[in-house]
C-alpha cells in the first residue's frame, strides 16, 4: 500500500475536466490559428508557467508546430502583460482558485482583448473570470501542482490543441459569443470592464476595451487613474472594479 | 503501457471536418483515456518504485538532519520539474521547510557556462562550486541520455554527494551510471506520461523525506 500516496479522485477528475479541456483547446486552436501568442502566467508555481511555455514552444512530437508561447512572472505581471498582448491573444493562467492576483488579472485580459483560460485545482472559484475554467476539484492543490495533475492538464491542452489544428474547417468557424455576467456588452445591460489608459480633461477618460481604446465619461468614478479598472455603460464609467474580494 | 504515438493526432475522418460537436466529443474521449493513462501509470509507477523511494528517503532525511543541501538540475521541461522539486521541499505546504538549491534558475549562470564552456557542463561546474560532501543531487531526465546531466552525477558522486536520478523509457544512460546511486525509472515511452509519474515520485519521496524528518523532530511547523 502506497501509505502517503494522494491519487486523485478518478471520477471527478475525468467527467466534465475533460470536456471542458475540449473546449479550451478548441478556442485556444483557433486563436493560435489566428496568429496569437499564448501568456503564461501560474504566480504561485512560476515552474508551471515555464512549463506550459516550453511545451508549445518547443513540441515533444518531432514536426510538430512550434507555437508562440511565452512565461511570465516577477512583481508587477500586469505592467507586463499590459505592454506585450494584442487583442485576440490568449492569457493562460495556472493557479488555486484564490491565488491573489488572478481575478484582477483575468479582468484585464478581458479589457485587453484577450481569451483566457485558467487552469486549477482545489475549490472552483466561485464566479470565474475566464473564458474556459479547466479545474480539478477534487483535488488538494497542492498535491495536484506538485503530483503530476496539474502538467497533465496542459500537457492534453497541447495535445488536443494540436488535433484541432489537424481540422482546418473547424478553425474558421466563428467563436461563439463569451457571456459572464456583467461582462458581456451583447447580452446584458450591466456594462464592460474596461481599463484606464489615460486620465482626460472634463471628467473623461481613455480607456480599453475588449482591446479597442475609446473615450468614456469618468465623472461618477472617484479619482480613476492609469490602470483603473471601470465598469462603463452607454458610454459613462459608473463604477471602479476591485478585481480581489477583500 | 501503450503510449505515444502519433494515432491521436488522426483520429477523424473527412466527412466529420465541419461537425464542431463530433471534434469536441473526439476530443474530451481522447482527454479521458490519457488522465487514465496517466492516473494508471502513476499508480503502477509508485507501486513498483514504494521500496526504492523509501529507501532514497531514509537517505535523504539523514542528510537533511546533518545539514545537507539539495541541488536539483533538469533539461527543457524537467528543469521546471527540478524548479517545482526544490519549491516543494523548501516552502512545503506542510512540514519542515528544507535547503533545496535548482541549478536552472539563475540564468546569468547558466548561460555564462553555455557559452564558455559548453552546455554539457553547466550543471557539474555549478556542483563543483556548490557542493560538499554531504549534498544530495537530484537529476529529472526523461530520456535518461542527457550529456549535461550525467556530467553532473558523475561531479557530484566524486564530491561525496548521493545522487538521485528520475528518468524515462528504459532508463538511458542514467540507469546504466555508476555516478547514479540511485536511478528511478518510469517505464513509459511518452515524454508527457513519464513527466506526470515523474511527479508523483517526487511528491511521494518528499513526502516520506517528511515522515522522517517528523521522527527526527525539533525544528517542525
Amino acid at each position: 500500500m502506497m501509505g502517503t500516496m494522494q491519487a486523485p479522485a478518478l471520477p471527478d477528475l475525468v467527467h466534465g475536466t475533460a470536456d471542458d479541456l475540449a473546449a479550451a483547446s478548441l478556442s485556444l486552436a483557433r486563436h493560435f490559428s489566428a496568429g496569437a501568442t499564448m501568456w503564461c502566467v501560474a504566480p504561485d508555481w512560476p515552474s508551471h508557467g515555464r512549463h506550459v511555455a516550453v511545451e508549445f514552444v518547443h513540441p515533444v512530437i518531432v514536426g510538430k508546430r512550434a507555437l508562440p508561447s511565452v512565461s511570465v512572472d516577477g512583481p508587477d505581471v500586469a505592467a507586463g502583460l499590459r505592454q506585450l498582448v494584442r487583442p485576440g491573444d490568449v492569457l493562460l493562467v495556472v493557479s488555486a482558485a484564490d491565488t491573489v492576483g488572478v481575478t484582477d488579472l483575468l479582468l484585464r485580459a478581458g479589457a485587453w482583448g484577450l481569451l483566457s483560460l485558467w487552469l486549477g485545482a482545489g475549490p472552483r472559484p466561485v464566479s470565474p473570470r475566464a473564458d474556459h475554467t479547466v479545474w480539478l476539484e477534487a483535488a488538494d492543490p497542492v498535491v495536484a501542482a506538485r503530483g503530476g495533475d496539474m502538467v497533465l492538464l496542459y500537457h492534453l491542452l497541447w495535445e488536443l490543441t494540436h488535433v484541432v489544428l489537424e481540422h482546418r474547417g473547424l478553425i474558421d468557424e466563428p467563436e461563439p459569443a463569451a457571456c459572464a455576467d456583467d461582462v458581456c456588452v451583447t447580452c446584458s445591460d450591466e456594462g464592460r470592464i474596461t481599463e484606464v489608459r489615460a486620465v482626460l480633461d472634463n471628467g473623461l477618460v481613455e480607456v480599453v476595451s475588449e482591446g479597442r481604446a475609446e473615450r468614456v465619461d469618468a465623472s461618477l468614478v472617484d479619482a480613476p487613474v492609469p490602470g483603473s479598472l471601470l465598469l462603463v455603460h452607454a458610454g459613462v464609467a459608473i463604477s471602479e472594479i476591485r478585481g480581489e474580494a477583500p | 503501457m501503450t503510449d505515444e504515438p502519433t494515432a491521436f493526432l488522426y483520429p477523424f475522418i473527412e466527412s466529420e471536418e465541419r461537425d464542431v460537436a463530433a471534434l469536441l466529443a473526439e476530443l474530451a474521449d481522447s482527454a479521458e483515456a490519457k488522465i487514465l493513462e496517466s492516473l494508471t501509470l502513476r499508480t503502477v509507477t509508485l507501486e513498483g518504485c514504494h521500496d526504492q523511494v523509501a529507501s532514497i528517503g531514509a537517505v535523504m532525511a539523514d542528510r537533511f538532519a546533518a545539514g545537507g543541501r539539495l541541488f536539483a538540475f533538469g533539461n527543457g521541461g524537467s528543469s521546471t520539474d527540478a524548479e517545482g522539486a526544490v519549491d516543494l521541499f523548501r516552502r512545503p505546504p506542510h512540514g519542515r521547510p528544507l535547503p533545496a538549491l535548482s541549478l536552472v534558475d539563475d540564468r546569468a549562470v547558466l548561460t555564462a557556462l553555455a557559452n564558455d564552456v559548453g552546455f554539457d557542463l553547466v550543471y557539474s561546474r555549478q556542483l563543483i562550486a556548490h557542493a560538499r560532501a554531504g549534498d544530495m543531487a537530484l537529476g529529472f531526465s526523461t530520456s535518461g541520455d542527457s550529456p549535461n546531466l550525467l556530467a553532473g552525477f558523475e561531479e557530484a558522486a566524486r564530491r561525496g554527494l548521493v545522487t538521485i536520478g528520475l528518468c524515462g523509457y528504459e532508463g538511458g544512460a542514467m540507469a546504466r551510471s555508476e555516478a547514479v546511486q540511485h536511478c528511478v525509472v518510469v517505464r513509459s515511452q511518452s515524454v508527457h506520461r513519464i513527466q506526470e509519474a515523474q511527479a508523483a515520485v517526487l511528491h511521494e519521496l518528499w513526502s516520506v523525506v517528511q515522515g522522517h524528518m517528523d521522527q527526527k523532530g525539533g525544528g517542525g511547523s
